[in-house]
């Protein structure tokens, strides 16, 4: 009770204040020394939360609210939010493409040329971004929007439209180009106006012309550069309508598209398949789909016209005639900008310098000349395309003559110094056009090329160009020849040039100059592959034109460029393979047709060719040996020394065995022993000559190989010993197999020549005079020549002894090898042991005396302790072969005879496995033959 | 199915039971026959044709009734008439050696090769038509589609051309024909070729010494495969289904080529080795010439190892072998000519005599723009419209009608007459019976 009363009192504790002292301030006091700012929200304050947003958090639909707005600054920056928020977050884009088309497209109309920039931004980083076939379906808005922009009334939005078409025409070509109808009319109507229709008198004169050239005095640039950028972005879209067409392959007249491309592709791609990968079943062959009732689509033959699939209506440049229509207002609006940019040169328009342009104009004339250039391929198909031809030559022929040739050549006009200011400023002027500065050359090649694409096929009495093209050709001579650095364009298109008048003028001097032209400028050394590639299939291309343009067949140039063309491949040789597969490809065309000069100049050079260290044929990939290979059938004559490096080329394995074998084959077929000839042609090559090189093939060594192999000391030789009494030399198992497949090929086609009696006395005949006196034989001959004499051998000829002796030194060395191979290497050799195995059991087969030749020279007595068990092996192996039992048999005393000494001499040793198993077999064989009478009598007695 | 039919037909005439379809070969070292005529079944041979040899791909069957085949080496094509086996009947001398000659199936043209020129004859008039020099170089084989709307000739310079037949044939002789397509991916010479079956839309293969056998379609002239051998092919032909390509290596190997291998193998899958890729193995060198019977189960094939060899295309075996005097030139299977095996009879045509110019260079000038026109059966008159057989039926029964109700003036007159002159016929006999019955009546017994 105490101690509440006592807190109670706590709680009103007095204040005690002074006289003097200072009143504290109240807690709740207002401080009022403040100042005020306005504030300033550059973002947001409340987050977009449904989707990224920009820097400034403004989300697509805020943007894209944005570009309504009344003020061109929002609308400038709105656009520039769409850039950043569409490149920072891509997949906007996809979500909101057609809003986004829409909305830019809609401010390519707007007044303020800062948002007509942004918006062609915004639409450059669409067009990066978004493949053409998704923006297809909104293409139709966005050309509509591109028409309005181009057709406005105020010309800065008709400036900036150029720029809005440069963006289409770089990343949506095709679309732009798949609807030319309502862009051309736009076009013509940005550098001209329609005549008034109410103007009927001027109508009708000039050709009906009812378009003409329009100047707007207001345009921030002269007229003449909008009508080059105009004409340039005309250029362009043309270009575009031609690139989407079908391509139609296989045209040869139109000089422009890859005429001289050797890699002319047929329409349907052909299956290219291979034997061994049939029978293995790799690949399965499929020709017929629908059961090959109907023709492919590529078939020339239709049953009836195709049905129009249009609703009759032509639209754009789709028929022939839309195209004539188009271009007969086009052209004539062409020739005035191109007379009235030349009549602005004025000053400098005097007789010596008419030719001189400044670079404007010859930018104005360039840009001319190719739209004229591509008018031409703007026909749908090839034989509208030389009706168009005809056409532009009957209308035009006058206006181009009189307005562009006049002057031609045209050079570039030094600008002189003090212009430079000026120079400046138009250059400021003329940021905003690309056009590209123009060299004289280019122009000059351009217009030849759209001028000699006017000439007519000469006939018969027809009236001569000759008057205009006669400048054109000497500047073509003397461009090709004066050794002026052309680029790759550029030399495409003079060679088109030159193709065109080549085809076109029937007559031999024109043509020969104008190849000896291209020919001078073929011959400089330092022309880039490409360049000279390119001259190559211009030839090659022009020879296989030849059929029906004597002119040409009969050129010398043509003749010398043929005769050439070996020469060339010995020196690029394997350095360039691609070229010499060129070159090659021209030969060959050349050489099936029989061309002499060609003929010649390969002959002579063919030892060159064919060299087995460095000549072409074995350093070059293998497709193009197999097509050199096959260039050996068309030479007239082939010469010992060449058959001589054939024969090397074949047996040094630098060419795969399968073409080893078609190179003996295709020089079969050539000899007259061949079997197929057709007409009466001759065989290249004597027969003597063609078995000689079957049996050099045949040995597989040359004969300085052989000398230097029986003088060198070489670590692999076998040495020589009783039981093998030809020192071998092992070739590598490689170089055996190749060898072995060759001698198969030779085997055929030596059984194939006929007579067989004679050709084995050949083949022994060669033999005894080359080989019996060699001491070191390659194992790989040694099994060739046995395999060869088993296979020609004809039972009623008797093989002469000394090459008899040979044989069976071969043999049995053969077979001692084989021996040492099976203890030294079982695996790897397998093939090689199995071949020389069948070579020699085949051969001791064939030939009786050579099985007893062999048995005669085993003389047991001379062999060494190790000997002894390897002979025994290989008569134990001669015992169990089947096949040779009989022959055995007819031996049966020497083999008696051996087979004592054997046990004779093995005697002191403990008996072993192999003398077991030859004892054994020994008295299988032996007993087989239940009639024998002697042999175990023989047999009891070594017991 | 027509072929099948007339033969039968000749079977039941001829007093020995005739084949359908007979082997005709020849080869290049007999002394004693030119060329024989075996049946497909037995094997026996049945006719020879004396006098000479023929070269290769130069044997051929004109319209059936005559036999024609080129001189071995010389420039001449012997003609039999197909009964007449020992006789000789004409010597077409040509400009030089015949390489190849083929005889259109419907029988109205001749076409040979002579060294790189094509020669084209009527056979109805003898008039060289044309003288095609496309190819470079010597022409190895020319082939007609079985419509003879097209041929094709291959040569020495790889090339295969493909001809339209009535763009060849023109009477302005200043103008050079072109052929329709240049088959040219060959990179030797083209040694044998075939064209299938459907005219103009057949699949046609060559063979060439670049070791590859190349397909191709005739209407496009585009390649359609090609295929890669070890050997050399010499020869090619399909089977009539097309379900195969035969091809005649160097080595006197025959390769099988499926054409539809997957789709056909689809039910034998589980044996591997029968999937159509097959070799038949029997000559020992060049197989220069093969065919296959009309039903596709048996090949031929000629081999320069003097044999003609029939082989079982199912079970891959050599049935028969037919043994020859020297490299066989010609062997082929074909359907039995009607007259082969009738003695007395003769063409229905006798052959004019082939001439060896072209008609401008000829001196009689008043046939010189003559050129013989002779349509198909099916071509030669516009066929009617149903519309047209309709009316013409309605105006047929119409005539009818009007001739049986109607008629005529001059006609119902004389059939009037004809009528009351019966009537009266009837009349009287009526009365005479009943008189004579009255008669009879009326007589007292």
């Amino acid at each position: 009770m105490k101690a509440k009363k006592k807190k109670r009192q706590d709680d009103f504790q007095k204040v005690k204040l002074k006289v003097g002292k200072r009143k504290p301030r109240a807690d709740n006091a207002t401080n009022t020394s403040f100042r005020t700012k306005g504030i300033v929200l550059p973002e947001q304050l409340t987050r977009d939360t449904s989707g990224p947003t920009t820097h400034r958090r403004l989300g697509i639909n805020d943007l894209l609210s944005q570009l309504h707005h009344y003020n061109a600054n929002v609308k400038h920056s709105a656009l520039l939010g769409l850039r950043e928020l569409l490149s920072l977050n891509p997949s906007l884009l996809e979500q909101h493409l057609s809003r986004l088309i829409s909305e830019v497209g809609a401010v390519f109309t707007d007044k303020d040329a800062n948002v007509r920039v942004a918006s062609t931004r915004v639409l450059r980083f669409i067009a990066q971004s978004v493949p053409a076939d998704r923006v297809a379906p909104f293409f139709p808005l966005l050309s509509a929007h591109l028409s309005c922009a181009m057709t406005h009334i105020e010309t800065g939005i008709q400036e900036d439209a150029m720029n809005v078409l440069d963006v289409l025409l770089e990343h949506y070509p095709a679309l732009l180009a798949s609807r030319p109808a309502i862009l051309l009319t736009n076009f013509l109507e940005l550098i001209s106006h329609r005549q008034n229709s109410g103007s009927v008198k001027k109508a009708h004169d000039a050709k009906g012309r009812t378009w003409a050239l329009s100047v707007c005095p207001n345009r921030a640039v002269t007229s003449q550069q909008w009508r080059l950028s105009v004409l340039l972005r005309l250029g362009r879209f043309l270009q575009a309508v031609v690139e989407e067409r079908p391509s139609q392959a296989g045209d040869i007249s139109t000089p422009n598209e890859g005429v001289f491309d050797s890699s002319r592709k047929g329409r349907i791609t052909p299956l290219y398949l291979n034997w061994e990968e049939l029978t293995y079943s790799k690949t399965g062959v499929k020709v017929y789909e629908h059961s090959g009732a109907k023709p492919s689509p590529r078939s020339t033959f239709r049953l009836r016209p195709e049905v129009d699939t249009g609703a009759g209506m032509h639209e754009g440049l789709d028929s022939a005639e839309a195209v004539q229509t188009f271009a007969a207002t086009l052209v004539p609006l062409l020739l005035e900008v191109w007379v009235e940019a030349s009549a602005s040169d004025s000053p400098w328009n005097n007789a010596e310098g008419a030719h001189l342009l400044t670079p404007d104009t010859m930018s104005v004339l360039f840009q001319v000349l190719s739209i004229l250039q591509v008018l031409r391929k703007l026909a749908p198909q090839q034989e509208h395309q030389d009706a168009l031809d005809a056409w532009f030559h009957k209308e035009y022929l006058g206006d181009f003559e009189q307005h562009f040739m006049k002057n031609f050549p045209y050079g570039s006009q030094d600008t002189p110094k003090h212009k430079k200011k000026s120079d400046l400023k138009r250059s400021k002027q003329t940021a905003a056009i690309p056009a590209p500065t123009v060299e004289p050359l280019a122009l000059n090649i351009t217009l030849c090329q759209v001028m000699v694409s006017l000439s007519q096929r000469q006939e018969l009495g027809h009236e001569t160009d000759g008057d205009w093209l006669a400048p054109l050709r000497t500047f073509v001579r003397d461009t090709l020849g004066s050794g002026v650095k052309l680029s790759y364009r550029q030399l495409h298109m003079l060679l088109g040039t030159v193709w065109k008048m080549v085809l076109t003028h029937g007559s031999k001097t024109v043509t020969d100059e104008l190849l000896a032209a291209v020919y001078v400028y073929y011959k400089q050394k330092h022309l880039t592959l490409q360049a000279r590639s390119l001259l190559l299939s211009f030839y090659s291309k022009l020879y296989l034109q030849e059929q029906g343009h004597t002119h040409i067949s009969r050129s010398k140039v043509l003749c010398r460029w043929l005769a050439s063309l070996p020469v060339q491949l010995s020196q690029i040789g394997h350095r360039n393979p691609a070229l010499s597969a060129q070159l090659i490809l021209s030969i060959q065309a050349a050489a099936s047709r029989g061309n002499k000069d060609l003929l010649n100049s390969l002959q002579t050079h063919a030892c060159k060719l064919y060299d087995p260290q460095e000549g072409a044929v074995v350093l070059l990939p293998s497709e193009t040996q197999q097509q050199m290979v096959h260039l050996l059938y068309f030479l007239p004559k082939m010469s010992p020394s060449l058959l001589a490096n054939l024969s090397c080329c074949c047996t040094t394995g630098r060419f795969s065995a399968g073409l080893a074998a078609s190179l003996i084959r295709i020089i079969h077929f050539r000899s007259s022993l061949g079997g197929w000839s057709v007409g009466n042609q001759e065989a290249a090559l004597e027969d003597v000559e063609y078995i000689s090189f079957l049996f050099s093939t045949l040995t597989g060594f040359s004969s300085d190989r052989l000398t230097s192999l029986q003088e060198v000391c070489d670590q692999r030789i076998r040495p020589c010993s009783p039981l093998s009494p030809l020192s071998l030399y092992p070739t590598p198992l490689e170089q055996f197999t190749h060898h072995w497949d060759i001698v198969e090929e030779v085997c055929h086609c030596l059984e194939t020549l006929g007579s067989k009696s004679q050709c084995f006395d050949i083949l022994q005949n060669g033999i005894s005079k080359y080989l019996t006196r060699l001491g070191v034989v390659p194992d790989s001959m040694a099994a060739g020549l046995l395999r060869a004499v088993s296979r020609l051998l004809d039972p009623s000829v008797l093989p002469i002894d000394p090459v008899l002796r040979f044989l069976s030194q071969c043999c049995l060395s053969l077979l001692a090898l084989l021996i040492s191979l099976q203890q030294e290497a079982p695996a790897e050799t397998k093939h090689k042991r199995e071949a020389i195995w069948g070579a020699c059991v085949s051969a001791m087969s064939t030939v009786p005396r050579l099985l007893r030749m062999v048995l005669q020279s085993m003389r047991v007595g001379d062999l060494s302790e190790e000997e002894l068990p390897q002979l025994g092996q290989i008569l134990s192996m001669l015992l169990q072969h089947t096949p040779l039992h009989n022959q055995l048999l007819a031996n049966a005393a020497l083999l008696q005879e051996i087979i004592q000494q054997l046990t004779r001499y093995s005697r002191g040793v403990t008996r072993e496995q192999w003398m077991t198993d030859l004892l054994y077999s020994y008295s299988l064989t032996v007993a087989h033959s239940s009639s024998s009478h002697r042999g175990n009598l023989g047999l009891r007695d070594m017991y | 199915m027509k072929r099948v039919l007339c033969l039968c037909c000749v079977c039941e005439g001829a007093n020995m039971a005739a084949p359908l379809e007979v082997i005709v070969s020849s080869d290049s070292g007999s002394q004693l026959w030119n060329s024989t005529v075996f049946d497909l079944h037995s094997g026996s041979s049945l006719l020879s044709y004396r006098g000479g040899n023929s070269s290769a791909r130069t044997l051929a069957i004109l319209r059936g009734e005559f036999l024609l085949s080129a001189q071995l080496g010389k420039n001449f094509i012997n003609m039999w008439e197909i009964q007449r086996k020992d006789q000789l009947q004409q010597k077409i001398v040509c400009p030089g050696v015949v390489t190849c000659l083929t005889a259109s199936p419907n029988g109205h043209f001749l076409a040979a090769g002579v060294a790189e020129a094509i020669y084209l004859w009527d056979v109805s008039t003898g008039k060289l038509l044309s003288a095609l020099s496309r190819h470079y170089q010597d022409i190895t084989c020319l082939k007609f589609t079985d419509d003879g709307s097209h041929f094709i000739s291959g040569g020495k310079d790889n090339l295969a051309l493909v001809w339209s037949l009535c763009s060849v044939i023109q009477l302005d002789l200043t103008h050079t024909t072109d052929p329709r397509h240049i088959l040219g991916h060959h990179s030797l010479p083209i040694t044998d070729l075939h064209c299938g079956m459907m005219g103009a839309q057949a699949r046609v293969a060559t063979a060439s010494l670049d070791q590859t056998v190349k397909v191709w379609e005739l209407s496009s002239g585009e390649l359609l495969f090609s295929v890669l051998f070890d050997v050399e092919i010499m020869s090619v032909t399909f089977d009539p289904c097309e379900y195969f390509l035969f091809c005649g290596g160097s080595d006197g190997n025959i390769f099988q080529v499926s054409l539809c291998g997957q789709s056909l193998g689809r039910d034998r899958t589980f044996q591997s080795d029968n999937d159509g890729n097959q070799v038949f193995k029997g000559h020992r060198n060049l197989v220069t010439c093969l065919s296959v019977s009309m039903d596709g189960t048996l090949l031929l094939s000629g081999s320069h190892d003097e044999t003609v060899r029939l082989w079982d295309i199912e079970s891959k075996q050599s049935i028969r072998c037919l043994s020859h005097k020297g490299p066989v030139t010609n062997a082929f299977i074909v359907a039995a000519p009607a007259n082969m095996f009738l003695p007395d009879s003769r063409p229905a045509v006798p052959l004019p005599r082939f001439s060896r110019h072209l008609q401008g260079s000829e001196a009689d000038g008043g046939e010189a723009g003559e050129v013989c026109v002779r349509l198909g059966l099916c071509l030669q008159a516009e066929e009617e419209t149903y519309l047209q057989k309709a009316d013409r039926l309605n105006s047929l029964m119409n005539a009818v009608t009007d001739k049986s109700v109607f008629g005529d003036g001059e006609n119902t007159k004389v059939r009037v007459a004809e009528l009351e002159e019966e009537v009266q016929t009837l009349k009287k006999i009526n009365k005479d019976l009943y008189d004579f019955s009255s008669q009879l009546l009326t007589k007292p017994t």
